[in-house]
């Protein structure tokens, strides 16, 4: 089994498709699995050790044995393929993530608590602090 | 003149140069001290292990943030493995120390939670009957405190009755977004002290600072210039003053005379070579954990147990806040990627001490956006988030698609920040087989969280739960104490009046050696249960103040 064939099945098995969202394989290609590994050539070793188990084994049970005896190569496995994932435009798109946008906002715009009465609740409470003077 | 240009020109001192002031660690404090001390015409050079920030290298707005930041800015050095920190032996603590080196310290990581220390925070003793009353007070630090926020830019809103009153903050305070109003619907369900949030991210342009656009990613490294951190606040005007800054520079070792006084420093340059830096006074500026592991370093044949510890207390009475969070998913939609990050609301319900709840003192509680879908999945690829009874398959298959889709955008974390009592069992030593990348020995350090506040975040998670659902969660995970929490390093060289007792006097001279001074959180008394960043600034400008003003009466070689 190649290294491309033998990751994705990991991958899929981890992410699958599920309702509206596509498994793995549908929205990410090994291309997209290398450059995640360009940004983390830390998780190299332990993903080249994680998609070396023997591919007799099915998917679920390589991964079970990864998780017991190599927890660096199946904390390499999944986070390449969870990030990879979710840096899909698809994915994105799916559950409505912009990724972390800028918000341009109005500084002076009045705050909702000041009108509607609730941080007006939290000062009617009272003071909360100690005071301390003469100690 | 740009500040590169200006941080290059000339920043190390010429051979055998001797200067007034050698300040270790350019953050927070060390820069303080080197701006006020540069503009009241002293010399001083600053010695900083780490570089300057590459505002490039922040991946906030790209597709790979989660990715790349879990790594490259993880606020564990141990994680991050650049070799500009120093490792920290972690196998005997519970809960692991975070730091960063490079111009601005630690705060290039944190969440600019901008927060005093209460009233009670300076008199545990007197009113609690535990720990030490702190040398000096509230009212002696809040015209510090306010004179600090306006050098940092902070945002925030005044009025706060958690709070003697105070003067308006610089500017207004951030837009408080969707996870804020609904961490204060619950809280108000509750009849529970908020307040919106304040932090050290200007509203507006300020100086090198840019205004906050949101973007959420603080506690990686802000690439828009907005958080505010002294390589922007402080450091153009420090060097523009005549400060000198010289990067890559791990020092090793305090040099003192026959006399005990100190005489300078010796440091380990960018290309490995040892140089010694000759100064009148020497400042540590180096965190709770660095400072200490610095006296630990210095001690020679007249001090052999490390400098000034004929106390014995150098290391000891180390703090850092035990922590816990509570995630909360609601079914409405929350935004819950957009920031600020640090806090949009945050509660001092309950920070004062009430026996009838099986534990003194208290806590700070922040609400946070829980951030992108890969850090709310709960698997985040780590083996450390499956249980060690429990099933990866938990976390994966049709179980990731749903916990993504209960919790992304739709849920909010609030962070339960815990006072530590000092203990003495609680401390930094050296590591007697770990070292750094110059084969200095590395700090251990030795920690539990204490019985106290194992029943202070008990009933506080309690509470907080009680607050999430009554603003309607349909879910709530709890992580506590979460081990990656040690931000707030605190105690090590503590400060008071009795040498036999303490480091440091109020000022941060040690009683020891009187040229030597420490004004980082390692001098703190107590704890407190606030972000201590504004009163570490605050503190630091205090003692800057004084050391000017004593400077014909400072003692020196």
């Amino acid at each position: 089994m190649s290294n491309e064939n033998a990751f994705l099945a990991l991958a899929d098995f981890l992410i699958p498709a599920h309702g509206k969202m596509p498994k793995f394989s549908d929205v990410c290609g090994y291309a997209d699995v290398e450059k995640s590994l360009d940004f983390r050539i830390d998780l190299k070793p332990g993903f080249a050790r994680g998609i070396a188990v023997d591919p007799a084994t099915g998917a679920e049970a390589r991964l079970e044995s990864l998780n017991k005896e190599d927890g660096e190569a199946f904390s390499a496995i999944t986070t390449i393929a969870i990030a990879t994932y979710y840096m899909s435009p698809r994915v994105r798109e799916l559950i409505g993530y912009p990724g972390q946008e800028n918000v341009p906002y109005d500084s002076k715009a009045t705050q909702i608590y000041l009108t509607n009465g609730s941080l007006g609740q939290v000062v009617a409470r009272g003071r909360k602090y100690r005071p301390t003077p003469g100690l | 003149m740009t500040v590169e240009v200006l941080a290059e020109r000339g920043a190390r001192a010429r051979r055998d140069e001797e200067v007034d002031v050698v300040i270790v660690g350019a953050g927070p404090s060390g820069s303080v001290a080197a701006l006020h001390l540069a503009r009241a015409g002293i010399s001083v050079v600053v010695l900083e292990q780490g570089e300057w920030p590459d505002y490039a290298d922040y991946t906030g707005a790209r597709p790979e943030h989660e990715l790349v930041s879990t790594k490259l800015w993880h606020p564990n050095p141990n994680v991050r493995d650049n070799p500009n920190d120093y490792p920290v032996d972690t196998s005997t603590t519970d809960i692991n120390p975070l730091m960063f080196a490079g111009v601005g310290g630690s705060a290039t990581l944190y969440g600019a939670q901008w927060m005093h220390f209460l009233p009670s925070d300076f008199r545990v003793r007197s009113m609690d009957g535990v720990a030490e009353d702190w040398p000096f007070t509230y009212e002696d630090l809040l015209p510090y405190q306010l004179e600090i926020e306006r050098e940092v830019g902070v945002s925030g809103l005044a009025g706060d009755p958690a709070y003697p009153p105070r003067g308006a903050y610089p500017f207004p305070a951030l837009p408080m977004g969707s996870v804020g109003q609904r961490g204060a619907l619950g809280m108000e369900k509750m009849g529970w002290h908020w307040w919106p949030g304040s932090n050290a991210i200007p509203s507006e342009k300020f100086g090198e600072l840019n205004p906050c656009v949101r973007r959420g990613t603080c506690l990686t490294g802000c690439p828009e210039g907005a958080k505010s951190t002294t390589d922007r606040s402080h450091w153009p005007l420090a060097l523009k003053a005549g400060a000198r800054l010289v990067t890559r520079a791990r020092v090793k070792e305090i040099e003192t005379n026959e006399q005990g006084l100190a005489t300078g420093v010796i440091y380990v340059d960018a290309n490995g070579r040892d140089r010694r830096q000759r100064a009148k006074v020497v400042i540590l500026c180096a965190n709770g954990v660095g400072t200490p592991r610095l006296l630990l370093m210095s001690g020679g044949p007249r001090t052999p147990d490390g400098l000034a510890n004929s106390s014995g207390m150098v290391g000891k009475r180390l703090m850092m806040h035990p922590f816990a969070s509570v995630l909360a998913s609601y079914q409405d939609p929350l935004d819950s990627w957009r920031g600020p990050f640090g806090q949009q609301v945050y509660s001092l319900e309950f920070y004062e001490t009430d026996e009838s709840r099986g534990f003194v003192r208290g806590s700070k509680w922040n609400c946070m956006p829980s951030g992108g879908p890969v850090g709310v999945s709960g698997a985040t690829g780590s083996k450390v988030y499956v249980a060690e009874s429990g099933r990866f398959q938990d976390f994966w298959g049709a179980n990731l698609h749903e916990n993504v889709a209960r919790r992304f955008g739709h849920s909010l974390i609030w962070g339960i920040v815990g006072e530590d009592l000092p203990e003495e069992s609680n401390q930094v030593v050296l590591s007697k087989d770990l070292v750094d990348s110059d084969g200095l020995p590395a700090p251990q350090i030795v920690y539990k969280v204490n019985e106290n506040s194992n029943r202070l975040l008990k009933f506080n998670i309690d509470r907080c739960l009680e607050s999430v659902r009554a603003a309607g969660a349909i879910e709530t995970l709890v992580s506590t104490p979460v081990r990656e929490s040690g931000w707030h390093l605190i105690g090590t060289t503590v400060m008071g009046d009795d040498p036999k007792r303490s480091v440091v006097d109020q000022w941060g001279a040690c009683h020891d050696v009187p040229n030597l001074y420490v004004m980082d959180a390692s001098t703190f008394p107590t704890s407190g249960a606030t972000n201590p960043t504004a009163t570490i600034m605050a503190v630091a400008l205090r003692n800057t103040r004084r050391m000017i003003a004593e400077r014909r009466n400072q003692k020196v070689a």
